[in-house]
Formats: C-alpha cells, sequence, structure tokens
C-alpha cells in the first residue's frame, strides 16, 4: 500500500551516506557526532524489529518490588522463572540497545 | 568571561600571589559543560610564566552543584597526602569577582580520554607499572581518613558503606519511577551478600580512565573529584576494576589499563592492606548498578525535555549491556 523503498532501507541507506560520504569530509571534532547519529540509526532499525511478544505479560512494577522484597530469593518457588525471564527480558533489551554484548 | 571581570581577576591574583604586576597573557576555555567551566590560564609574574587551570561553576546552577570551594578542600587534601593531583593554588569564595567562587591550580600535561589510554600500552609507563601505580595513588587516597574538620562537607561516615550504596541506589531507582527488574536483581543480590563494614576512608568514587591524567612515564593528574565520599576503600578498586570502565580493554582489568594483581600490588605496597578480592568483586557489581543508575538518569534529562542531546540519549542505551552483566555478576556473586 504504501511506496517503496520502506523505514528500514531508507535508514540502512541514510546510515551508509552518514558513514561513507559525510564522516570523511567532517573536521575531526565533529566525527563523534556522525558516529552517533550512526549509531542511533543502527539502534532504530534494530528496535523495528525486535519483537517484544515474546516475552510473557509481566507487570514490571510489581515484580520489581517483589524482588526488592526477597520474594524470588534462591530458594523461593517461582525463583527460576523469574530468572528465566529476566534472562529473556534483558536479551530482548541488549539485543536493540547493545547487540555485541550478547557475544 | 567578559572584559571587566578578566580585570578583575588580574587584580585578585596579583593580590593573591603579592605581585602587582602580574599579567594574564592568555586564556583559554578549555571544556565547559552545564555545571562547571575549565579555563586555562597563561600568566606572567615575576619574569616567568606560569601555566594554570581555572575552575569555576557555570552561574546558572550554583545551587546544585557540589560547591567549587569543597573540590579545591579535597584537591589540598589529596596533595597533602601525597595523590598525584595538579598543585592547588588559590581560592576565591567571592562570587563578584567573575561571577562566581573559583578556584586555581597548575596546569598538567598528559592524556586523559578513555579510549585513547586504553588503547596506548605505552602511555603510564607500561602496562604492570602503570596497574600498580594506580593502587599506589588509591592507597594515598585512602589514608585520609575521618574526622577531618577541613572536610566537613562530607558529613558523617557511614556507618556501612556498603548497605548505604544499596539504599541509595533504590532511593535513585524510585525517584526515577522506571521499574528496572534487572537492577533490582542486582541489588537483592548484593544485598544477601554484603561484606561487613571496614573502618571508613576517603572515596574518590569516580577512579577510572577518563578521570585519570597520563603520559608516557606515569600519572600525571588524577581528576574530578567531585564525587569523593566516606567510604568502603575496596569501593573504589572496584569501580577502576568493573568491566564496565574498562572501554573495551577487557583483558586488562585493572580499568582496562593493565593487569589487576599489579593494582593490588602496589595498592598493598603503598597501604600495607592486603586486597580482599570479594571485597573488590562485590562493588564491581554495584559499580555497574551505579553505572547503570546514572545512564539511565542522564538519559533521563533528555527524555524529560530539561536538556535534549544526541550523547545523553545514546546513554540510555548502555543500561541494557550493563544489566546483561549485572544478571551474570548475580549468578557469580
Amino acid at each position: 500500500m504504501l511506496e517503496k523503498p520502506g523505514s528500514a532501507d531508507l535508514l540502512a541507506t541514510a546510515r551508509e551516506v552518514v558513514l561513507n560520504e559525510l564522516l570523511p569530509a567532517l573536521p575531526p571534532e565533529k566525527a563523534f557526532q556522525a558516529r552517533m547519529v550512526a549509531a542511533a540509526i543502527a539502534l532504530a532499525l534494530r528496535e523495528a524489529k525486535a519483537d517484544a511478544s515474546v516475552l510473557p505479560a509481566i507487570d514490571l512494577a510489581v515484580l520489581a518490588r517483589e524482588i526488592r522484597a526477597g520474594a524470588h530469593d534462591p530458594g523461593t518457588p517461582r525463583h527460576d522463572e523469574v530468572l528465566a525471564f529476566l534472562r529473556a527480558y534483558a536479551r530482548l533489551r541488549a539485543s536493540v540497545s547493545a547487540p555485541k554484548a550478547l557475544g | 568571561m567578559t572584559e571587566e571581570q578578566g580585570a578583575r581577576l588580574r587584580d585578585w591574583l596579583a593580590a593573591a600571589t603579592g605581585d602587582p604586576g602580574l599579567r594574564i597573557a592568555g586564556m583559554e576555555k578549555l571544556s565547559g559543560g552545564a555545571i562547571q567551566q575549565n579555563w586555562a590560564l597563561d600568566v606572567e609574574s615575576g619574569g616567568a610564566t606560569q601555566r594554570w587551570v581555572l575552575r569555576t561553576d557555570s552561574a546558572a546552577v550554583l545551587a546544585v552543584s557540589l560547591p567549587r570551594t569543597a573540590e579545591y578542600s579535597l584537591l589540598c587534601a589529596a596533595w597533602a597526602a601525597g595523590v598525584t593531583v595538579p598543585e592547588p593554588l588559590f581560592l576565591c569564595e567571592d562570587a563578584s569577582v567573575i561571577g562566581a567562587p573559583f578556584f586555581v591550580m597548575r596546569r598538567v600535561a598528559g592524556t586523559a580520554q578513555g579510549h585513547r589510554v586504553v588503547k596506548d600500552a605505552t602511555l603510564g609507563g607500561g602496562r604492570e607499572k602503570l596497574a600498580q601505580t594506580l593502587g599506589r595513588e588509591l592507597g594515598k587516597i585512602h589514608r585520609i581518613r575521618p574526622p577531618r574538620d577541613d572536610l566537613g562537607f562530607l558529613g558523617d561516615p557511614p556507618a556501612d558503606a556498603a548497605r548505604a550504596m544499596i539504599a541509595a541506589m533504590r532511593a535513585r531507582l524510585d525517584a526515577a519511577g522506571t521499574p528496572r527488574p534487572v537492577l533490582e536483581w542486582g541489588l537483592r543480590a548484593a544485598e544477601r551478600k554484603a561484606p561487613p563494614p571496614v573502618p571508613p576512608v576517603l572515596t574518590h568514587n569516580d577512579f577510572r580512565a577518563g578521570n585519570l591524567m597520563l603520559d608516557a612515564s606515569g600519572i600525571t593528574a588524577v581528576l574530578d573529584w567531585e564525587f569523593a565520599a566516606w567510604g568502603d576503600p575496596a569501593a573504589d578498586l572496584g569501580w577502576l576494576c568493573a568491566k564496565c570502565w574498562r572501554f573495551g580493554n577487557v583483558a586488562q582489568e585493572a580499568g582496562g589499563l593493565g593487569p589487576r594483581a599489579a593494582l593490588y600490588a602496589g595498592y598493598a605496597a603503598e597501604s600495607g592492606v592486603h586486597v580482599e578480592d570479594a571485597r573488590v568483586r562485590w562493588w564491581e557489581l554495584l559499580a555497574h548498578i551505579r553505572w547503570a543508575v546514572i545512564a539511565a538518569d542522564q538519559a533521563q534529562r533528555h527524555i524529560s525535555g530539561e536538556e535534549r542531546s544526541l550523547e545523553l540519549a545514546l546513554t540510555g542505551h548502555i543500561v541494557p549491556e550493563l544489566e546483561w552483566d549485572i544478571l551474570a555478576m548475580s549468578e557469580a556473586a
């Protein structure tokens, strides 16, 4: 329905222009800003692909309070389940913000 | 700085040095943020050129920033303890001279940028020697102990620095209002394993690449004392060793700058205190949590519109990587 190319293609192409054409032509003191622009575009592209529906619907505020109160300490009934959720939650978040951290 | 302020500064420095003929030959802003400003001063006095740095507050935020007077007192205490800091020279508490209180210290040469110093293995006299020197510097800082009338602004030392840090992090999370279950998980794991308190010492609290000026032979200055507080000495070792402060050079566990064993050896040689590795590792977990809390707060300044900035916005995206490491460290703790 919408015209092609779409947002993913446009953003990826824009990022290449920033890195390959603008960055080499910029004065050195502006290189950091150009790299930040490229990083922001890459992040937005990853966020568009991320699928939060793989995680169970959990009220994070309630979970945070329970963890602080010790309700999910080792040896409690839901410890393993909560840890598995936190791993999946942290993995999803890192896959968008810092995929290299996942190795 | 206006022309009138520059003239008043000259007069003030002439009086402070006792040299009526003192001349400001050069003045250049080195860095300036919302909170502080640093100016390079070249001053001709008594037939010689003095290279100084003037550090002051940006007038707009005086009410919330740590006063320069406090930072000057810390610098004097560190200098007297033999820590490698720029020599503190003069403090002016009179805001009418240049618009805000300021202090002057001797200008020190070297490189501080985190990403650069971890890449250049020749800096600091080589990895092994540099890590030992870092340990020695921390050993000297930690010799400063309460009570100290000149550091009264630091308040009373916490009875238990580890538990006080956990409470402080929870309070900041509550104030920010965003639920962060992974950080809570890390804090709860830390709470279960909190080390018993030790006698408090002065902790720098931001001792890492980026705040350490280096040249080919060693450390030329330990900078940025604005987070200093009474605390557990292992907190400084843990902050330095935390993976998140190695600037990508993770194999060099002492801040990306050298081996952990050399750091511990330098610390023990200077302080006579054996480093408890488990206590340092506990503080490394807290270092990740503290940095995550700070990074989230910085991003919030962008999100709220207080200071729109791509750099602040991207800083928030450091949090998930820290969370990933915090989960792993919590299991190991």
